[in-house]
């Protein structure tokens, strides 16, 4: 009778792993206390919009305010067949554009999945309840058109790859000198270390679900053989030289190892969300992020990870975006976005109480779209907002809302970016500074250290990005992007 | 250059596994056998017409798994490694093709161009059907252009968005580029499987003022000086966008040089050798490679596929490997699906192909966890390659396929056909296993100790109990160590 490797360890075979490993590898690095960084007993979530979202049908001006962006935006987003308008009356309120006075509304998807029940309210119930910040005109200097080149300048954080910055993503550098390559800070759900999070030192783990997340030894194996196994396959990860791919691909396979023993248990917690009918795509994604954290905040011996990674694709809409239509591609991705985070933060008020002010989540998509729609979609853009989701955020509306009138427009007809002027843009660096200040209490000497400031001497200085401000602030009232 | 190096069994080896997918002793025999330098060797393995296999099937599994399933009993291994690089090149997803017919054809016409005249592989992909659903040429419209395809056809299939200088000023073409192509593109449809130009669709275009007309490009980029190159000067439609590609043909670089054809040597470098030409600087030795197989194979006058990757197997950088451990080249998950089984001798059983053994999973679904799912790419740019297919979730879901394929129930595995080991001492079947297996040259004295220490002693190769307990788990211990991944 074949004893499976559960079984075989709940029996207590495998006293401890560390013994199997021999010290010095396992002994500290795992069990070290999480909160290496300073200040940290928080979580981020990255949520990344794959292809880059059309801003401008999901944070869309309602009226003129005192200017012309809802005419504008008339000009450039057109009704009848294929187009793409959103009306006044369909957009959810959520507040005024601090540059313009003109009031600003959600696409209407982000009031939750028609007819399901689940994550009800959507992103328009997390903006109702104080929870979510809309950081507005968010773009590089010198933007790129291209897929990957525009998510490698936003994920690097690194726009004009300065050389010791190229390599990792604005995440990755933060977290290399803090943990150990064997360590995991930090969970990407999918096949792959995500940009922002890549580096070469520490080992960010990447899975899609924690049920599959198991070392696949034989199931026909007795306890000696598989101790063995587990013996021999450790020694063959160690034994290579710095620096290569072996040496990775070992590192890998023992975070792996160890990791997995760990977070497979966590598949099976029990959680509201696992009724949900959004049990699928992002929403299951995100689920499987509320049980790591429910993992971290119960002790769970070997889990650590408080950054993550997920990913939500299809909103490269050249074709089939459609309006306000509840069938539409963009419609669905909202919809789909907005009622998966309602159900995040619906399971992390369930697993302990403040948990959700200690859970930030940071939206963001490589580039936005343009503003002039071609048949029902729309081609590459540049800025667009940035969503921050959390309790401890202070909600509301933060920078400018692009300028999309057509005289604005640069040659590619894109809205462009600039650091002054009434439309003045938001550097995603800002962003990206004051989430490591604020969020995760790096000093300002440590972000400047992590975010280089470019100076590129064919740009016009007000097309560069040189005053950091890592201390973004609602422009009414002065009120800061994260509660202290 | 090696071509007239002798063909020694560690460089026949090299030459098959990275055009083919695993690698049996017998096969190294024949290559032996049939070439006595590198550069007969080389010419041997580019020496085929492509078969016109059209993987076929009712639902998108069905077509993955004829597609997998030729690629385990092919005689012509390297048409499938090209046909690959072609899918990971000119990326297209059924997701949103939405047809097995279309995404069939496609994977055919790859095949039958594998190794052709790469001009006329992009020509043929501007029209075909699946590509021009895939990137919206059905809905480039005159009136309301769609960028879509105009854009990859550059960054993607033929310039790249930047030449090799690196820095400042080196773009190779401008967003105004992108729009005079896409008016080209305009009107191109397909109807069933067969491409159509609607005239009434084409190019007339509000903001430029006219109704069609030359198209001016590449006014700061491509050498051609400040008028640029234009095309469609021989008429609109059918010729207009043939045109399009001979001008991207012959745009060049900062230094002169063909930049479609650098491109291209750059990228099958990279796919045929390894990662360090992912980056490669001016001046470096990687690129006075690229510059070397270009003009050894004449690509920019013949364009053909066949004689450059020739020049790149015969090529000194193709065996750094073998010196330097450190220049090796992580194995595509499909590498290590089909090699497995193919060195193996195993076969996917039943209607939903599964793997014999351990969880019995089926193949599409072991390829997805380990990140490859063929027809499937994650995004216009195909796949990441090297380290990117290396983490946590898809190391397991290797060491899992491997397991199922070797697991100690695994139905109509025989190591012992496969190897024979002349005892059961732990050393001598410790290296025939690697040896078979490929890796004995690349693994660390420890590594090799502690697959004797799972042995523990000698094993009793007339034990069927024996046999399944310890050279079942030894072929998978090997095939789960890093060196198995890399080749």
């Amino acid at each position: 009778m074949a004893i499976t490797r559960r079984r075989f360890l709940s029996r207590g075979a495998l006293a401890s792993a560390g013994a199997l490993l021999g010290p010095g590898l396992f002994g500290h690095p795992f069990v070290r206390d999480a909160l290496a960084t300073p200040g940290l007993d928080r979580y981020l979530v990255v949520l990344f919009l794959d292809g880059g979202n059309d801003g401008l049908n999901t944070v869309s001006p309602i009226d003129d305010g005192g200017g012309s962006l809802r005419f504008d935006y008339e000009r450039a987003r057109l009704t009848g067949p294929g187009g793409l308008r959103l009306a006044p009356d369909a957009l959810l309120p959520i507040g005024v554009d601090p540059n313009t006075g003109a009031a600003l509304g959600l696409h209407p998807g982000f009031a939750g999945v028609p007819g399901v029940a689940a994550g009800a309210g959507g992103l328009q119930a997390l903006h109702q309840a104080g929870r979510l910040a809309v950081v507005q005109g968010v773009g590089l200097p010198s933007y790129s058109l291209s897929h990957a080149e525009a998510f490698s300048m936003w994920a690097s954080a690194n726009p004009f790859g300065i050389g010791a910055y190229t390599g990792g993503g604005w995440l990755g550098r933060h977290l290399a000198p803090l943990y150990g390559a064997t360590e995991a800070p930090g969970v990407c759900i999918g096949g792959s270390v995500a940009g922002e999070l890549q580096q070469p030192a520490t080992g960010i783990l990447a899975f899609e679900r924690l049920d599959d997340f198991d070392f696949p030894y034989d199931p026909a194996d007795d306890p000696a053989d598989v101790a063995a196994k587990r013996a021999a396959f450790v020694a063959s990860c160690q034994q290579h030289v710095t620096g290569t791919l072996y040496d990775a691909i070992g590192t890998t396979g023992l975070s792996a190892l160890q990791s997995s023993e760990s977070y497979h248990q966590l598949g099976r917690t029990p959680l509201h969300s696992v009724y949900s009918e959004l049990d699928r795509g992002l929403g299951y994604d995100l689920r499987e992020v509320a049980r790591v954290i429910q993992g971290v905040e119960a002790g769970a011996p070997n889990v650590a990870a408080r950054y993550f990674r997920v990913r939500n694709g299809g909103y490269d809409t050249h074709s089939d975006q459609r309006g306000a239509d509840p069938d539409g591609q963009h419609f669905s991705l909202h919809a789909e976005v907005g009622a998966s985070l309602k159900v995040f933060f619906d399971d992390l008020e369930e697993i302990g109480a403040g948990l959700a002010d200690k859970v930030a989540v940071l939206v963001w998509s490589e580039f936005s779209r343009r503003p002039m729609q071609n048949d029902n979609g729309t081609d590459h853009g540049s800025q667009g907002p940035v969503f921050l989701v959390g309790g401890g955020v202070n909600g509301g509306i933060y920078g400018n809302h692009p300028n999309v009138a057509e005289s604005a427009w640069d040659d590619s007809g894109n809205t462009v970016y600039r650091q002054s002027g009434a439309f003045r843009s938001t550097d995603v660096r800002d962003v990206y500074g004051t989430v490591l200040r604020h969020w995760l209490g790096l000093s300002n000497a440590q972000v400047q250290s992590l975010l280089p400031v470019d100076s590129v001497a064919s740009l016009p200085v007000d097309e560069q990005w040189q005053s950091p401000n890592f201390d973004l602030v609602r422009p009414v009232g002065g009120v800061p992007l994260f509660k202290t | 250059m090696a071509e007239s190096d002798a063909l020694t069994r560690a460089k026949a080896r090299h030459l098959l596994r990275r055009t083919s997918f695993g690698v049996t002793p017998a096969e190294i025999d024949r290559l032996l056998s049939s070439a006595s330098t590198v550069g007969a060797a080389a010419d041997r393995l580019v020496a085929f017409r492509p078969k016109g296999f059209k993987p076929g099937g009712r639902y998108f599994s069905n077509v993955h798994d004829a597609w997998f399933g030729w690629m385990l009993k092919t005689t012509q291994p390297l048409a499938e490694k090209m046909t690959l690089f072609w899918h990971d090149h000119f990326a297209t997803a059924y997701s949103k093709v939405q047809s097995v017919k279309l995404m069939a054809q496609q994977n055919q016409f790859l095949r039958l161009n594998c190794v052709g005249d790469f001009r006329s592989m992009v020509k043929g992909i501007n029209r075909d059907p699946a590509m021009i659903e895939f990137l919206d040429t059905t809905r480039n419209e005159k009136e309301i252009p769609n960028e879509n395809y105009a854009r990859e056809l550059q960054e993607l299939f033929t310039l790249g968005t930047k030449n090799l200088r690196g820095g400042e000023g080196d773009e190779n073409y401008t967003q105004a580029d992108i729009v005079q192509i896409a008016r080209a593109f305009t009107g191109w449809s397909y109807s069933r499987t067969k491409p159509v130009f609607r005239d009434w669709a084409h190019d007339y275009d509000s903001e430029f003022g006219t109704e069609r007309g030359p198209k001016v490009v590449y006014r700061s980029t491509g050498g051609f000086g400040p008028g640029g190159a234009s095309f469609s000067q021989a008429g609109e439609g059918e010729t207009e966008i043939d045109q399009v590609v001979d001008v991207i043909f012959r745009h060049r670089d900062w230094e002169g040089e063909n930049t479609v054809a650098r491109r291209l040597a750059k990228r099958l470098f990279e796919f045929f050798v390894g990662g360090r030409f992912a980056q490669v600087a001016t001046p470096s030795v990687e690129l006075d490679a690229i510059d070397e197989v270009i003009l050894r194979s004449g690509f920019t006058t013949r364009w053909n596929v066949g004689a450059l990757v020739r020049e790149i197997l015969v090529h000194d950088r193709f065996f750094d490997s073998l010196s330097d451990r450190g220049r090796k080249s992580v194995r595509w998950p499909v590498d290590v699906a089909v090699g497995t089984m193919r060195v193996l001798a195993m076969k996917p059983k039943g209607k939903y192909k599964y793997v014999p053994g351990g969880q019995y999973g089926g193949l599409l679904d072991h390829l997805r966890n380990m990140g490859q799912t063929v027809l499937e790419p994650p995004s216009v740019f195909g796949w990441d390659w090297e380290s990117s297919w290396i983490s946590s979730a898809t190391l397991l879901a290797r060491h899992a396929f491997v397991r199922d394929v070797a697991a100690r129930w695994a139905e109509g595995f025989a190591p012992l056909a496969l190897v024979s080991p002349a005892s059961g001492d732990p050393a001598v079947v410790v290296d025939a296993v690697t040896e078979y297996l490929g890796v004995k040259d690349d693994l660390s004295p420890a590594e090799i100790a502690a697959f004797r220490g799972f042995l523990g002693g000698p094993v009793d190769l007339s034990s069927d109990e024996q046999v399944r307990r310890k050279i079942h788990g030894l072929f998978v211990l090997v095939m789960q160590s890093p060196a198995y991944q890399l080749h």
